[in-house]
């Protein structure tokens, strides 16, 4: 997964190369191994650089050839490694041999290998291990057999198999072809000038007017107008949409890092999610948004990573008013093998609603007949367009790569639609869910995560473990999870019953061991877990709405208020974010964009 | 070029607002349903502020949490005042983030734009030809009487000749509004002016101007101009803002629509409901009642002249008169808050007769039947079981019982 941008315009005071960086930077969240852009301008100025962006910027304005100001059209690309390791080389844009063309490619080739082969018999070198730098050659060759630019353009398209949204620039036209196809690709319309990217937030700080392509179409866009075209050529009628998110919200606002400034979001992303769906007067939850999707008689759940965690938790919220819910990995769900029952809903979660395995899952479950809806943070994107039904988690943008609000606010639209979708919501619940931001704030104002962090941020700890029970375990997954991204050391998590089924032979004094202990999660049981891991010299932190029985068995205990037992493994969860956050930068880990990890996953 | 850029103080806790300040500093406390700070920007921009920089301290997650990258469109710097050393100090802290002339405003009280523009007018352009013949500094002078409470100053012909920080003698003096146009010599003005302790005061510093051949202009003016001192006046700031129409800022505090109100419920203006309220049936709230975001009133609850801060819960057939509440309080169903006048009492000091009902800090939770004797404090986190009766100062994280 990559981030590719495009852009052509008339107007002086924004040049195109600055156009191109501002967009990479805001696309740095999708992949930052290495970066690269491509100019227009009669010749064709190509710079890329391994590394971060400041890699890049250094190479565009320094050396012997600084990049002309005043290009016509251009393209740019983040690349997160999928084909070749991060190098110059194999960053983009690829050029083809005449060094006339130039493409960025987000996505995946399926047969590049196959292409690339007969391309060299007929002479085209390659500089890469990319399976992208086929299409550049592929271009070469249509223009050689004397196609126009945009026909060449589609022409290479048509041989390529797999998943791409790809851009594409020529030394002399002003005019950027592009074209997706399971990959995300969005227009951006200026009054002087259009833009094309991966995501929205590339280029808000220009134009909040946006088309999103749909699989197969094309757009080209040249400073005077932009078309979008399907596969034969033919004109679209395309829907033009208004971003309603400003460009700020993708700011540290004071934060060091995005990761703290966005665990800190958490009460107000909790209050956008809740706003306008409880009905407390009627005693029910309603989401507008959902109208016309009945009762199911099955659940099943799709998702990766957090998501997946965040399923854990929908699929218990689901049984507890009596459907039977399974939280499926993405990746691993293959609808041929799994029952899709008349009356089975598949739900995907995807914060970024880009992500290639759900997408797939999402596929296979609408081919098979299910009745589908996506649970995303991202308004058109692909998921949200490929499901019958939509839920926003309006949790906001997320640019840290560790999610950590998204988590929150899964988790509270996954309850909400539990409620809705069942009939009656409670009072009490109804009360507690109202109550979740301030109970959120509270745990942000007195949290004594940092001194613990402190205390077990240490690199001769041989790892780290979290466990809980019932609605607390998908907690504890994410606990882990959160920590060995962000901090690189070896974190597990597991229902707490597990614990002497295998890894209690792990537990040591070198193995801080973090307990989620919370209402509905069986007190007692999980007390006796403390101590079968306390009795073998580990150290405990215990998270928990009730500090005072267990204060005597661990080694700190760290409180969250009481509310329904139910929602307490939230308000737990921002206690260990905090941990997590602490402990790696204690560890001096860089954090919003941990190694190897990119934020929105892209290719399967 | 005129004057674009306020730098805000906002890192100082307000200690005189405790316990409502054990989560957040004085400049996020409420003013009617928004932070006071919230208010003091609203100002800065209808005065043509273009650019906010803002110190933060205590309880900076808040701050930053609230307004983010921007407010209303406008960029806000953040800089942090690691210790509290005085407002000069804090002004330093702001010295990398500022580029030329600037206004420096305090962002725990309201002034309406019109001292703003005074200010920002007499000041005039600070970039002239000559530099030594505009002032370095301009500051908003109110015709009211200086009492001790705030800082003062005499003005000749314009001409401030002496500035005090808190005047002890019987003289008459304006009343120094916290807003002061400066010219980057203010700076080292300040910082020359170190105390023994090490602290830096903003008035030191501009003392040294005035006494010094620097010119330090005063605008006499008028104008809504509102502080709380003490919890309770976060009573009278509320309602005065609700008076002077200085809620009508875009966006609106208190967007009525988006709140659920029931038919059967009575709502007596003024009265500010921000979104997500909830009231129920047969309530009555107002006159003067100021709902935070998300706040609950019950069946049948009586609430009058209280600020009730977001996510706080009034529950059925309570009445609530005279209160201010932080955020997450619940009142419980039947308690009965009823109004003041009564004694409060603030660290060694007792105030007479003040109209405080009840202030009720963060989270604090009363379950229902509890009375409160007028001018009660009660700390964060407390819990007042069924039927306490509750009176004077309550600590926090505490339990009554009856």
């Amino acid at each position: 997964m990559c981030g590719i941008v495009g852009y052509t315009g008339a107007r002086a005071d924004r040049s195109v190369r600055e156009v191109l960086l501002t967009g990479l930077s805001n696309l740095e969240y999708r992949g930052y191994d290495s970066a690269g852009v491509a100019i227009a301008n009669g010749s064709l100025a190509v710079r890329k650089r391994e590394g971060e962006l400041p890699e890049l910027k250094a190479a565009m304005e320094g050396g012997a050839e600084p990049v002309p100001d005043d290009g016509l059209a251009g393209i740019g690309h983040t690349r997160w490694s999928t084909h070749g390791p991060p190098s110059d080389a194999n960053a983009h844009p690829h050029t083809d041999c005449g060094g006339r063309v130039a493409v960025v490619h987000n996505g995946i080739i399926e047969n590049y290998r196959d292409l690339r082969e007969s391309l060299a018999e007929r002479g085209h070198e390659f500089e890469s291990d990319t399976d992208t730098e086929v299409i550049p050659h592929l271009i070469e060759g249509a223009l050689g057999q004397g196609d126009e630019f945009e026909a060449a353009f589609r022409r290479a398209v048509d041989r390529i198999e797999g998943s791409y949204a790809v851009a594409a620039v020529h030394a002399d036209r002003e005019t950027v072809h592009a074209t997706r196809y399971r990959s995300p690709l969005v227009l951006g319309l200026d009054d002087d000038g259009y833009f094309l990217a991966s995501d929205v937030p590339a280029f808000l700080e220009y134009t909040d007017r946006v088309v999103y392509l749909e699989d197969g179409q094309f757009a080209s866009i040249r400073p005077s107008g932009a078309e979008i075209t399907d596969e034969r050529g033919s004109l679209v009628d395309v829907s033009v949409e208004t971003i309603d998110w400003e460009p700020e919200d993708a700011g540290k606002s004071g934060y060091d890092h995005y990761m703290l400034k966005e665990i800190h979001d958490q009460p107000r992303a909790i209050r956008r999610c809740l706003r306008g769906r409880l009905r407390e007067l009627d005693g029910a939850v309603e989401i507008d948004e959902l109208g016309g999707l009945d009762r199911p008689k099955r659940v099943h759940f799709v998702a990766c990573g957090t998501s997946y965690h965040a399923s854990l938790y929908g699929a218990r919220r689901f049984r507890e008013r009596g459907i039977p819910s399974t939280a499926f990995l993405a990746s691993e769900y293959d609808v041929g093998k799994i029952p899709i029952e008349e009356g089975t809903v598949v739900i995907g979660v995807t914060q970024s609603g880009e992500t290639a395995d759900t997408l797939t899952a999402l596929r296979e479950a609408n081919s098979a007949g299910a009745t589908t809806v996506t649970v995303s943070n991202v308004v058109g994107s692909s998921a949200s367009r490929e499901a019958d039904h939509v839920l926003y988690i309006r949790a906001g943008p997320e640019i840290s790569v560790a999610a950590t609000k998204t988590f929150a606010s899964q988790q509270v639209a996954l309850t909400l639609l539990a409620s809705a979708i069942t009939g009656a919501c409670d009072r009490d619940t109804l009360e507690a869910l109202r109550s979740l931001p301030d109970h959120v704030q509270s745990v942000l104002d007195q949290s004594r995560a940092r001194e613990i962090a402190a205390e077990y941020a240490d690199a001769e700890m041989d790892a780290y473990f979290f466990i809980g029970r019932g609605y607390a375990a998908p907690v504890a997954l994410e606990g882990a999870l959160k920590l060995k991204e962000i901090s690189y050391a070896h974190a597990e998590g597991f229902p707490a019953g597990e614990l002497k089924h295998g890894p209690l032979a792990l537990v040591t004094e070198r193995t801080p061991v973090f307990a989620v202990v919370t209402g509905d999660s069986r007190a007692e049981t999980m007390r006796g877990n403390i101590n079968e891991v306390a009795s073998r010299g580990a150290p405990v932190v215990a998270v928990t709405d009730s500090p005072e029985p267990l204060a005597a068995d661990v080694d700190h205990v760290v409180p969250i208020p009481e509310t329904d037992p139910r929602l307490a493994p939230i308000l737990a969860n921002v206690q260990l974010q905090l941990v997590a956050y602490w402990i790696a930068r204690e560890l001096g880990r860089s954090i919003d964009k941990p190694r190897n990890l990119a934020k929105s996953v892209t290719v399967q | 070029m005129a004057i674009e850029t306020a730098v805000v103080l906002a890192a100082g806790e307000g200690t005189r607002l405790r316990p409502l300040t054990r989560n957040r500093p004085k400049p996020m406390l409420p003013a009617a349903t928004k932070p006071i700070l919230e208010h003091v920007f609203d100002q800065l921009l209808e005065a043509g502020i273009e650019r906010l920089v803002v110190v933060v301290g205590y309880g900076r997650n808040r701050v930053q949490s609230h307004f983010g990258p921007t407010y209303r469109n406008t960029p806000i710097t953040y800089v942090t005042q690691e210790s509290q050393l005085g407002t000069g100090h804090a002004l330093l802290t702001a010295e990398s983030a500022v580029d030329g002339s600037f206004l420096a405003i305090n962002g725990d009280q309201i002034a309406d734009d019109s001292i703003v523009r005074d200010v920002l007018e007499t000041h005039g352009d600070g970039s002239k030809a000559m530099p030594n013949d505009g002032p370095a500094a301009t500051l908003a002078l109110l015709r009211r009487p200086a009492d001790g409470e705030y800082g003062g100053a005499h003005v000749d012909d314009g001409r401030v000749t002496e500035l005090e920080e808190s005047p002890g003698d019987d003289r008459s003096y304006h009343l120094n509004a916290g807003i002061y146009a400066c010219e980057p010599a203010v700076f080292d003005a300040v910082r020359e002016a170190t105390s023994e302790t090490g602290e830096h005061s903003l008035i030191d510093g501009l003392s040294r101007l005035v006494s010094s051949d620097d010119l330090v202009r005063g605008v006499v003016t008028e104008g809504t101009w509102v502080d709380a001192t003490y919890p309770w006046d976060l009573l009278d700031v509320s309602f005065a803002l609700c008076d002077a129409g200085m809620l009508e800022a875009d966006p609106p505090a208190g967007d009525r629509s988006a709140a659920t109100i029931h038919d059967r419920a009575v709502v007596r203006e003024p009265a500010v409901i921000d979104r997500d309220c909830v009231i129920g049936p047969g309530a009555v709230v107002g006159p003067y009642v100021c709902l935070g975001e998300n706040a609950t009133v019950g069946s049948n609850a009586v609430l009058e002249r209280s600020v009730v801060d977001a996510d706080t819960t009034v529950a059925d057939n309570a009445t609530v008169v005279d209160c201010v509440t932080g955020t997450g309080v619940t009142i419980g169903a039947g308690s009965t808050v009823p109004g003041g006048p009564g004694d409060v009492r603030v660290g060694d000091r007792v105030f007479e007769d003040e109209s405080l009902g009840a202030l009720l800090a963060d989270r604090v939770t009363d379950h229902g039947g509890v009375a409160y004797v007028p001018g009660t404090i009660v700390g964060p986190d407390t819990e007042l079981r069924t039927g306490a009766t509750v009176r004077g100062t309550v600590p926090e994280r505490t339990e009554v019982w009856p």
